[in-house]
C-alpha cells in the first residue's frame, strides 16, 4: 500500500459535533479548575509585586507573538482552526503548568529522600521536568485529537499543535520564573529582574525550550493517527520515538551536563548553552520542515495534475511549496505593482492552496474528481480565476519570484548586528566583560 | 466501521484515560512522596555543608527536611527540624553590602502575610570570625530570629521561627549552631 502522509480533513467535519464528545467536556472542566489555580498564582504575584507581574505578563505575552506567528505559518497549505490553536496555547498555559507542580514536586523529593539532596538538586530537574511536562503538554495533543480528529490529517498537524502546547507552558512558566527573580533579588517591586529574565530565559533558553519538546511529541502523536496503512507496532514506535526523542533533549536542558559551560568565563557559559540547545532546535525544525515538505507535495500534486495554467502554472506549484519562495514571488510583485501587486500574489497563493486542499478531498476521501459539478469545487475555482484576473489588470502574468537581489544585503546585516548585539548582551548578562 | 455510540465510549475511556493521568500526575505523585518518610538523617552535633563551602554544626537533636534541602556548589539550602521550630540556613552569591544583604531578608520576611520585624538590629560575629546581623521577627503565632552574613562572594541567611515555647526551648542550642557557621 502505498504511505499517505496526509489524510485531508473531510467536508463533514463540523466543530460543534466537538459538544457531544465527553473529551470537550472534560476539557471545559480542566479548563477551569486550571484556569482558577493559574489565576490565583498569577493573583498571589500580582498582591506583592504588582508592577513586575504586569510587565512579566506584557513582556511574555509579546515575546509568544513571533513564535506563534511562526509556528503557525509553518501549516500554510491546510490552516488549522483558530480556535483549536488557541486551545492548545490554553492547555499549555493552564493545564500542564498547574498540573506539573505539585508532580515535579513529589518527584524530587522523592529523588532527595530515597538517594540523597545533593543528587536531587544536581538531577531532580533533570528526572522531573521532562516526565511530568512532557506527559502533561502531550495530553494536550491528545485531548485535541480527541474533540477534533479529523483537524489532525498530517505529522507537521501534531507538531503545530504539540509546539503552541509547549509555547503555552513556556510562558506562562517564564512569567512565574520572573516573579521569583524578582522576590530573590529583594529590591522590592523592581522591573530589572523581569527583564533579565526576558532576556535569559526567552533568549538564551527559550528557541530550544518547551515549544521545541512538545512538537516533537505532537509529531510523534500524529504520526500514530495519520499512517493507518502502517502496523500498530511501526506507528507505535513513531508516537513513543516523539516522546522519548523530546524527554531526552528534556532531560539533557535540564541536566547538570555542560553547566558549567565549554571552557572558562562567560564565553564558555554562553557555548555550552548553545552545545546544550541548538541539535534539539536544528533537529526539531529539520523535521518539522520535512513534515511540511511531505504535505506540500502531497497537495500541491492535486493541483499540478489538473495542468491548467489558468488555475496554477507548474512553475507557480514549484513556488508555493516553500515559504521563502512564497514570500520572494511576493515581493517580486511588489516591486513591479506596489502594495496592490503584493496582496494580489498573496491572494493568489490562498486561492491556489484551498483549491488543492478542496482536491485533495474529493480525490482522497470522497473519491471523485469533476470540478463542473461539485460546487465548493466549483466555488474554489472561481476565486483562483478572480484573484488571477486581479493580478492580470496590476500586469502581473504569474506569481513567480524575480530575480531581484536587492535588499536582501540590508536584512542580512540587520540580522547580523541584531546577533551581534544579542551575544554580546549575553556575555555580559552571563558575568562577561 | 465504527458506529456512533462506539465512538463515543471511545471517547468516553480515553477521556477518562486522560482524567486518570492527570490526577496520578496532580494528587498520586504526591501522595507516594508523602509515604516516604522525610527527616530520615540526624545530622545534629557535626559539621554539615550546606553548600558553596558554607558548613554549619546543627544543634544534636536536629533533623534534616530532604525535601527542602538543596545543595551546590554557589549556593545551597538546608532546613533542619528541631521538633516544631524550623532553622533554615540559605546560601546565595550576592554582590551588595551587609545592609544590603539584612534589607534584602527582611524585605523577604516581611513580604509574607503578618510577618513583622519587631527589634532593632544588632552586629553579630561567628566563632569562625565570619560577621554579620542578627534580629528578630514576630508572626501570629510564632516568633523568629534571623541572621545575615556575608562571605565570599555571596549571603548567608539564617532564619529560625517557631512558637514562644518552642523556641525558648531550643534556643540556646541553636544560637550555638548559629555561631558554628563558617566559610572553608
Amino acid at each position: 500500500m502505498t504511505a499517505v502522509p496526509v489524510r485531508p480533513t473531510p467536508r463533514s467535519a463540523r466543530a460543534v459535533r466537538s459538544l457531544a464528545m465527553p473529551a470537550f467536556w472534560l476539557l471545559v472542566a480542566l479548563f477551569v479548575i486550571c484556569g482558577m489555580r493559574l489565576f490565583g498564582i498569577l493573583e498571589t504575584a500580582y498582591g506583592k509585586y504588582p508592577r513586575a507581574t504586569l510587565a512579566a505578563l506584557v513582556l511574555f505575552g509579546l515575546y509568544a507573538v513571533p513564535f506563534w506567528l511562526f509556528i503557525v505559518s509553518m501549516d500554510f497549505l491546510e490552516r488549522e482552526p483558530a480556535l483549536l490553536l488557541a486551545t492548545a496555547f490554553g492547555w499549555g498555559a493552564a493545564v500542564a503548568t498547574t498540573v506539573s507542580i505539585p508532580g515535579n514536586q513529589a518527584i524530587y523529593h522523592l529523588a532527595s529522600k530515597l538517594v540523597s539532596p545533593e543528587f536531587a538538586a544536581a538531577w531532580g530537574p533533570a528526572i522531573a521536568g521532562p516526565t511530568t511536562e512532557e506527559l502533561l503538554k502531550g495530553l494536550g495533543v491528545v485531548v485535541i485529537v480527541l474533540i477534533a480528529r479529523a483537524q489532525v490529517n498530517s505529522v507537521l498537524d501534531g507538531m503545530v499543535y504539540g509546539a503552541l502546547v509547549g509555547l503555552g507552558f513556556q510562558v506562562i512558566e517564564d512569567i512565574v520564573y520572573a516573579v521569583n527573580a524578582v522576590a530573590v533579588a529583594g529590591q522590592g517591586d523592581a522591573i530589572g529582574p523581569v527583564i533579565a529574565t526576558v532576556f535569559l530565559r526567552g533568549f538564551l533558553a527559550g528557541l530550544w525550550s518547551h515549544t521545541i519538546f512538545s512538537a516533537l511529541v505532537g509529531g510523534g502523536i500524529a504520526y500514530f493517527l495519520v499512517h493507518q496503512e502502517r502496523s500498530t507496532l511501526n506507528r507505535l514506535a513513531g508516537a513513543m520515538v516523539g516522546f522519548g526523542g523530546a524527554w531526552l533533549l528534556h532531560f539533557l536542558w535540564n541536566s547538570p551536563l555542560l553547566a558549567d559551560g565549554v571552557g572558562g568565563g562567560a564565553s564558555g557559559l554562553l557555548l555550552g548553552l548553545f552545545v546544550k540547545g541548538m541539535p534539539a532546535l536544528i533537529l526539531v525544525l529539520s523535521l518539522a520542515r520535512l513534515a511540511r515538505t511531505r504535505e506540500a507535495r502531497f497537495y500541491l500534486a492535486q493541483l499540478g495534475a489538473i495542468h491548467e495554467p489558468q488555475i496554477a502554472t507548474p512553475e507557480e506549484v514549484g513556488t508555493l511549496g516553500d515559504p521563502h519562495t512564497r514570500a520572494r514571488a511576493r515581493r517580486h510583485a511588489k516591486r513591479i505593482a506596489g502594495v496592490k501587486g503584493e496582496r494580489a500574489v498573496r491572494a493568489l497563493q490562498r486561492a491556489q492552496c484551498r483549491y488543492a486542499v478542496e482536491l485533495a478531498r474529493l480525490r482522497t476521501i470522497h473519491g471523485t474528481l469533476d470540478p463542473r459539478t461539485d460546487p465548493v469545487l466549483r466555488h474554489r475555482r472561481r476565486a483562483v480565476l478572480d484573484a488571477r484576473y486581479r493580478m492580470a489588470v496590476l500586469g502581473l502574468p504569474e506569481a513567480l519570484p524575480g530575480t531581484h537581489k536587492r535588499g536582501h544585503a540590508l536584512w542580512w546585516a540587520l540580522l547580523a548586528v541584531f546577533v551581534v548585539l544579542l551575544v554580546f548582551s549575553a556575555l555580559r548578562a552571563l558575568g562577561g566583560s | 466501521m465504527a458506529t456512533a455510540g462506539v465512538r463515543l465510549l471511545r471517547n468516553l475511556a480515553s477521556s477518562v484515560a486522560v482524567l486518570a493521568v492527570i490526577l496520578f500526575v496532580a494528587f498520586g505523585l504526591p501522595a507516594i512522596n508523602r509515604m516516604v518518610p522525610a527527616g530520615s538523617d540526624q545530622v545534629g552535633g557535626r559539621a554539615y555543608g550546606v553548600g558553596a563551602g558554607v558548613t554549619v554544626v546543627p544543634p544534636p537533636d536536629a533533623r534534616i527536611d530532604l525535601t527542602s534541602t538543596r545543595p551546590g556548589n554557589d549556593r545551597g539550602t538546608v532546613l533542619f527540624l528541631l521538633g516544631p521550630v524550623r532553622y533554615v540556613i540559605v546560601v546565595t552569591p550576592f554582590g551588595g553590602s551587609i545592609d544590603e544583604a539584612a534589607g534584602k531578608l527582611r524585605t523577604k520576611i516581611t513580604s509574607t502575610r503578618g510577618y513583622q520585624v519587631t527589634d532593632g538590629e544588632h552586629p553579630y560575629t561567628t566563632a569562625g570570625g565570619l560577621t554579620g546581623i542578627q534580629g528578630c521577627y514576630s508572626a501570629p503565632g510564632r516568633l523568629g530570629r534571623y541572621a545575615v552574613f556575608l562571605s565570599d562572594g555571596r549571603s548567608i541567611e539564617v532564619t529560625v521561627s517557631g512558637s514562644e515555647g518552642e523556641l525558648a526551648a531550643q534556643m540556646a542550642q541553636i544560637e550555638a549552631s548559629i555561631a558554628s557557621i563558617a566559610q572553608r
